[in-house]
């Protein structure tokens, strides 16, 4: 019954004229109330809710889509994209795990560790931003955005991969070219 | 009488699901992102995520404005690169050091950390916690150390 009564106390409580000791100019003098940003006291025992109402991730258009006596619908699964995907990742991100540490004991790579170091962190990035794409751009709501990102995400992997090779082959490498920019201007400049 | 409303028989009577759908939106919501505690599980698995975009952002804009550069006009060899920053001011050398060096620290200790969970090892509650906070102190740590090499 009470259910009944809300529209007519959540009116009432509107009318009534907010307490002049929650709304003083001086921010010192304001209630705990205020700061908690609840509303008024009538209010709250009004509406459903007593925290902000602010829409974040507002809810979608909504569908109904079939009925409550639909079987659930699985989507198809391969081991290629479930768990030799999940192994292979681990793989890579192990990999990275010896290599990154390297050039901080011997000071830099040579060429061949060097263009592996890229070529892993490419892969890894590749499969990282998969994963974002994949969370915030389902097919289901955005279909033909995430198909373009997931595009971008290979094409990018072909131009990174291009401009990471020429970096290698006409200037210094990754590891040794962080190196010198790292230490420009320092008294170790030169050194190892 | 009638059987029950199959799927097809639903999708036919759309102007009552039509409206059900519409009403749905007229209804409250629940508070969810704006009550949700602060725990280092979430903060450190969001934080996870933002610096590995970060790093591998500014990795694939690098590798691409170098492979475009020459038609560009720009020069981003080392040789400029290193020359230009040793010119900045020394304060702004290190800081900015610390601020490049921080997302790297920090997701290469927790992308430990996540290797360790899959081998199913520290997953109670407890230890994460605990892996976690050791996780931001060799963060921090490590990114100052760096940022003075």
């Amino acid at each position: 019954m009470a259910f009944a009564l809300r529209p007519t106390l959540i009116r009432q409580a509107l009318a009534m004229p907010s307490s002049r000791l929650t709304t003083s100019a001086i921010p010192a003098l304001r209630t705990q109330q205020y700061f908690l940003r609840r509303a008024p006291l009538a209010l709250q025992q009004a509406t459903f809710q007593t925290s902000s109402k602010r829409a974040i991730l507002p809810p979608l258009p909504q569908r109904m889509e079939g009925t409550v006596n639909d079987a659930v619908r699985l989507p198809p699964s391969e081991p290629s994209h479930g768990n030799y995907h999940w192994t292979f990742e681990r793989l890579v991100s192990a990999a990275l795990l010896p290599i990154t540490v390297a050039p901080f004991a011997a000071g830099s790579l040579s060429p061949l560790l060097d263009g592996t170091f890229i070529g892993l962190i490419i892969v890894h990035s590749f499969i990282g931003f998969q994963s974002a794409i994949a969370d915030y751009f389902p097919k289901w709501r955005v279909p033909y955005l995430r198909k373009a990102a997931d595009w971008a995400n290979v094409l990018a992997v072909v131009v990174v991969g291009w401009g990471w090779y020429e970096f290698e082959t006409n200037d210094v490498g990754l590891t040794e070219g962080v190196r010198r920019i790292w230490k420009a201007g320092s008294k170790a400049e030169g050194t190892i | 009488m009638s059987s029950a409303p199959s799927a097809e028989s639903m999708r036919e009577n759309d102007a009552g699901t039509s409206i059900l759908a519409r009403q749905r939106l007229n209804r409250p919501v629940a508070p969810h992102l704006m009550i949700y505690k602060a725990q280092i599980t979430w903060y450190l698995s969001g934080l996870n995520r933002i610096t590995g975009c970060l790093l591998s952002g500014g990795f694939y804009v690098f590798g691409a404005l170098y492979l475009v550069a020459p038609y560009i006009g720009w020069h981003l060899e080392t040789a400029v690169l290193a020359a230009a920053f040793a010119k900045w001011p020394a304060v702004l050398k290190v800081g900015a050091k610390v601020l490049v060096a921080l997302p790297f620290t920090f997701h290469s200790f927790n992308g430990v950390r996540h290797l360790t969970w899959d081998t199913a090892s520290l997953i109670d509650n407890k230890k994460v916690v605990q892996t976690g906070w050791t996780v931001v102190g060799l963060t921090v740590v490590s990114a100052v150390l760096l940022a003075f090499l």
